[in-house]
């Protein structure tokens, strides 16, 4: 197992990629959804993952719990490396590991009640007997702020999109693990609810000592969360270091132009027009060469075509991939 | 997929309001005529043929005495008159209508059970398991339904055993096809990797997550095959190679009577006539149930 | 090929007490219930609320866009003629040349077998006299004007071989293809990535100027509506419950419901793991019969009254209306 003082989660240059069948004759190709992503995730921490559409972001959470395995990489979860293990070895291994999905009603089966869904990872693990199992739902769905008396027998048609959640996530806290990867698990809701179920996070974190992989396209909501934030960029990490630094001065160029497209419930902001990127994400089927952003990038010279950049440490917590980043004392 | 909230209770997309079906007038039973009419009918034909022969004082519907054959409708004793050999055509057509039900009941709970097992089973496990069980079943799917039936009972012979298990060589397939495609359709559905992140085994997969989920258009697909099946099998007993006379059912009671259609039409249309109700309600509550299930 | 821009600043659209009850089903909802407001030429209204408050339903009743079984009642003109209740025919002449909407889900908007120059030209012709040839030339140009770039290839192309962010451009351009004088956008931003939004939005605000048109967009995102607004109304359940202009409104939010969407907005100032401030509850059941104020069971100022009548939307202070007994008397310090 692994030490107290190492990382909860190792992720190691993790690849995953798709085939696409070419349509009726034209070319298929590869997606390149992740293409040599590493991070860790430290015990007690929140780290967070922005990234838009085509980042591969969600692939990533995938990947990272065997569904379906990555092309290539680890996965060192408290110290066994997911990545090589199957069946019940695989099964035992990732019972601390859990994931909150981004649709509440997709991620619950519609024919089952509540009372059966919050208690299949204790029925799939041979977890004590029906009486004892019945005890543990209630503490659940106590502990997501739902009245086990009104909710057991209830089927998700009949909650509405916020209380499915909290469904899922007593699902998630079932066999109480130690990491919860939250893959979009407000996008879909609006601010209101959206803001009751960050605070049920924030409030879980803090009762049961939860690490969370928080996945989502807000940087915002992400920084609300997080203690470390990953950007991601088709594919590959950006920046990594801590929200409050990297919002304020951010390394990367395609950071910087993230928060500038951030519209703020301020009308007297001025709009930061001369910082909004131009061009579409290029397709993860056909990436351009070097760094990924370069299509993109204002600051982009011949080198960022030839030559990946690496994601590497600059000052204490942070790091950054790119060849010009945007701080003088950070570039090699 | 960025920022795309949800409406908490009812989804007000406007495509969920233009398919709702408006109903005729408002009212709580109104607006379930559409399932509520056919089931009536149905159920009163299973009523007829299962249990009002047993009630009933019926004439019996073999063995009738030639010297009453050809009688006309409300003779006395026959209220619907009697074939060319003295039967009664009441009694004939109940437990014909018997017979034939039965037959198209138990070939598509075969074809249910079997047939969704197969595709399911093949859909979810995926890869060799797939390609031998759907290349097989495609052989079979690839002969029109009436002429597998037809090899296949002429091979057997008549009888009601023989037509079931003939019959069941065209649905088994057919449903096998049907539940693939759907379970298909649900592996990549997120509560179903939720479930195996859950730690939960493969069977209890298929028995608790797909089964449930598939049962309602397999169920519909179901009730819209009896008509078909009940169709088939009186065909091959219309071709005398079904139901073996003198047992009757409806298929080979319009082969019979066919023989002497001009001078009794009665015997031709009285179990055609039932035949088409029959189709025709299992055909609306199949619809019915469709239109009902794929909204929600 | 330009039409002369000459409008006089003016009202361009009127709505007055818009009701709208729908049917789902046996049961009704009253998604709409007594809206009022006014869009004049060349300024921008955002219609904010959350799922199920009614913005787009009525925005869609507006245009005529609602299933026959829906029940409208109330007025809604431009310049003075009255648009609900008028016959098919004689709708669609208004939508296109006068009026245009720019809806959420471009996959679903635009005809998958067709290519995009056909589907621009046909929406030209169908207003414009004009022949096959020009009709494509001028879609072209549209084409370019929203800055879709190739756009003489991309003419010829089919929507599902566009980015998000491309096909709602070319909704964009589709909508402007005859210079309508109003132009609705429901949510056209909210599946699009936030740098294709911010991209969006500005290209709506520089058409919008060049065109001189009014402009409406319906978003569930209040930082949107403070970025890009003149004019911002909140919806809730229905009602109109508060209306300013922009400024106005984030300087003096009075409306505890807008101060609650307000204040449960991450923002990228606010310290890590602190908690949001939040109101409990669930917006009501729009099926239900309700007396009193909608937002009395969630809302943080209520008091009796509240729960008996519902409070009208008036104007309480200069240019700036609300429908609370008891509104928040502190400024919300952005």
């Amino acid at each position: 197992m692994s030490s107290p003082t190492g990382p909860l989660l190792a992720v190691r240059d993790l690849v995953q990629e798709f085939e696409v069948r070419g349509r009726g004759g034209s070319r298929g190709g590869v997606v390149r959804a992740v293409s040599g992503v590493s991070f860790d995730v430290r015990p007690g921490e929140t780290l967070g993952i922005v990234g838009e559409t085509g980042s591969g972001k969600s692939t990533l959470a995938r990947a990272i719990v065997q569904a379906p395995r990555p092309r290539s990489g680890s996965v060192v979860f408290r110290g066994a490396d997911l990545a090589r293990l199957r069946g019940r070895r695989l099964l035992e291994a990732r019972r601390q590991l859990q994931m909150v999905f981004q649709d509440p009603y997709a991620s619950l089966d519609p024919t089952w009640r509540v009372e059966e869904i919050v208690s299949e990872p204790l029925v799939a693990h041979r977890v004590g007997d029906g009486a004892s199992r019945r005890s543990r739902v209630a503490e659940l769905l106590d502990l997501v702020r739902l009245d086990p008396r009104r909710y057991s027998g209830r089927r998700p048609r009949e909650l509405s999109g916020g209380e499915c959640q909290r469904v899922a996530i007593a699902r998630a806290l079932a066999l109480s693990p130690a990491l919860i990867i939250c893959d979009e698990a407000v996008s879909s809701f609006d601010v209101l609810i959206q803001a009751q179920v960050l605070n049920l996070f924030e409030r879980l974190r803090v009762e049961l000592g939860l690490s969370y992989l928080f996945i989502a396209h807000d940087l915002a909501i992400v920084k609300q969360v997080s203690d470390r934030v990953a950007v991601m960029y088709l594919g590959r990490l950006c920046e990594v270091g801590p929200p409050d630094a990297m919002y304020r001065r951010p390394l990367h160029p395609y950071t910087l132009a993230l928060l500038a497209s951030i519209p703020e419930p301020d009308p007297n902001r001025e709009r930061r027009l001369h910082r909004t990127i131009a061009g579409e994400p290029p397709s993860p089927i056909d990436p351009p060469s070097g760094c990924r952003f370069r299509t993109r990038c204002p600051r982009a010279e011949g080198r960022c075509a030839e030559e990946v950049p690496p994601l590497r440490v600059v000052a204490g917590d942070r790091q950054v991939a790119c060849h010009f980043p945007l701080e003088q004392e950070a570039s090699p | 997929m960025a920022n795309v909230p949800t409406d908490e209770r009812l989804p007000l997309g406007l495509e969920a309001l233009a398919g709702a079906p408006a109903p005729a007038r408002t009212g709580r039973w109104a607006g379930h005529l559409d399932v509520g009419v056919p089931a009536a009918a149905i159920v009163l034909l299973f009523a007829a043929c299962f249990v009002w022969p047993t009630l009933l004082p019926l004439a019996k519907p073999v063995g009738g005495n030639i010297f009453e054959a050809n009688l006309g409708p409300l003779s006395p004793g026959h209220l619907l008159g009697t074939d060319t050999v003295g039967n009664d055509v009441l009694s004939r057509l109940l437990y014909g209508g018997r017979t034939s039900l039965e037959t198209a009941l138990a070939v598509n709970l075969i074809g249910l059970f079997l047939g969704g097992t197969i595709g399911a089973l093949a859909a979810y496990l995926g890869g060799a398991v797939d390609a031998v069980a759907m290349r097989g079943l495609d052989v079979l799917i690839a002969f029109p339904a009436l002429v597998l039936a037809l090899a296949i009972a002429d091979s057997l012979g008549p009888g009601q055993g023989h037509t079931i298990l003939a019959l069941s060589f065209f649905a088994v397939p057919v449903f096998a096809r049907n539940a693939r495609a759907a379970t298909l359709r649900l592996r990549e559905l997120t509560f179903m990797t939720a479930a195996r992140l859950c730690g939960t085994r493969t069977w209890r997969m298929l028995l608790r997550h797909i089964a449930p989920n598939i049962l309602p258009q397999l169920l519909t697909f179901g009730l819209l095959s009896m008509g078909a099946i009940m169709v088939i099998e009186g065909a091959l007993s219309f071709l005398g190679l079904g139901i073996a006379l003198p047992d009757p059912s409806w298929g080979n009671m319009i082969f019979q009577g066919q023989q002497s259609i001009s001078a009794t039409p009665l015997l031709v249309l009285f179990p055609s006539a039932f035949l088409f109700v029959a189709v025709l309600a299992f055909n609306l509550l199949g619809d019915a149930l469709r239109a009902r299930w794929n909204v929600r | 090929m330009e039409r002369q821009v000459t409008r006089e600043p003016g009202l361009l659209l009127e709505v007055d007490d818009l009701h709208v009850r729908l049917r789902r089903g046996d049961r009704e909802i009253r998604a709409v219930r007594g809206l009022t407001y006014r869009v004049s030429v060349g300024r921008t209204l955002a219609i904010v609320g959350e799922s199920g408050s009614g913005k787009t339903v009525s925005c869609r009743a507006v245009m005529g866009l609602l299933p026959p079984t829906a029940v409208v009642t109330g007025s809604a003109r431009l310049e003075g003629k009255e648009l609900l209740g008028l016959p098919d025919a004689e709708m669609r002449e208004h939508l296109g040349a006068d009026l245009a909407m720019v809806f959420q889900d471009p996959v679903r908007s635009l005809n998958p077998t067709m290519r995009i120059g056909a589907q621009i030209t046909e929406a030209i012709q169908e207003h414009l006299p004009l022949s096959r040839g020009e009709a494509g030339r001028r879609a072209v140009e549209l084409l370019e004007r929203v800055r879709i770039p190739l756009a003489g290839r991309r003419f010829h192309e089919y929507p599902h071989q566009l980015s998000g962010g491309m096909r709602q451009r070319v909704m964009i351009a589709i909508a402007l293809a005859c210079h309508p004088r109003l132009l609705i956008a429901d949510e056209a931003t909210t599946a699009l990535d936030v740098t294709t939004q911010a991209q969006i939005m500005e290209l709506l605000l520089e058409l919008q100027r060049e065109l001189g048109m009014a402009l409406v967009f319906i978003s569930h995102d209040l930082s949107l509506a403070a970025s890009y607004a003149d004019e911002v109304m909140v919806m809730y359940a229905g009602r109109a419950v508060e209306r300013a202009p922009t400024r106005t409104l984030f300087a003096q939010v009075r409306m505890p419901y807008t101060r609650a969407l307000l204040e449960a907005i991450p923002r990228l100032d606010r310290p890590a793991h602190s908690l949001l401030p939040v109101v409990p509850g669930q917006p009501p059941d729009p099926s239900a019969q309700h007396v009193g104020c909608s937002f009395a069971e969630r809302c943080p100022n209520v008091r009796p009254a509240c729960r008996e009548t519902a409070p009208p939307l008036e104007q309480h202070e200069p240019d700036h209306f609300w429908a609370c007994w008891n509104p928040c008397q502190v400024g919300w310090a952005g």
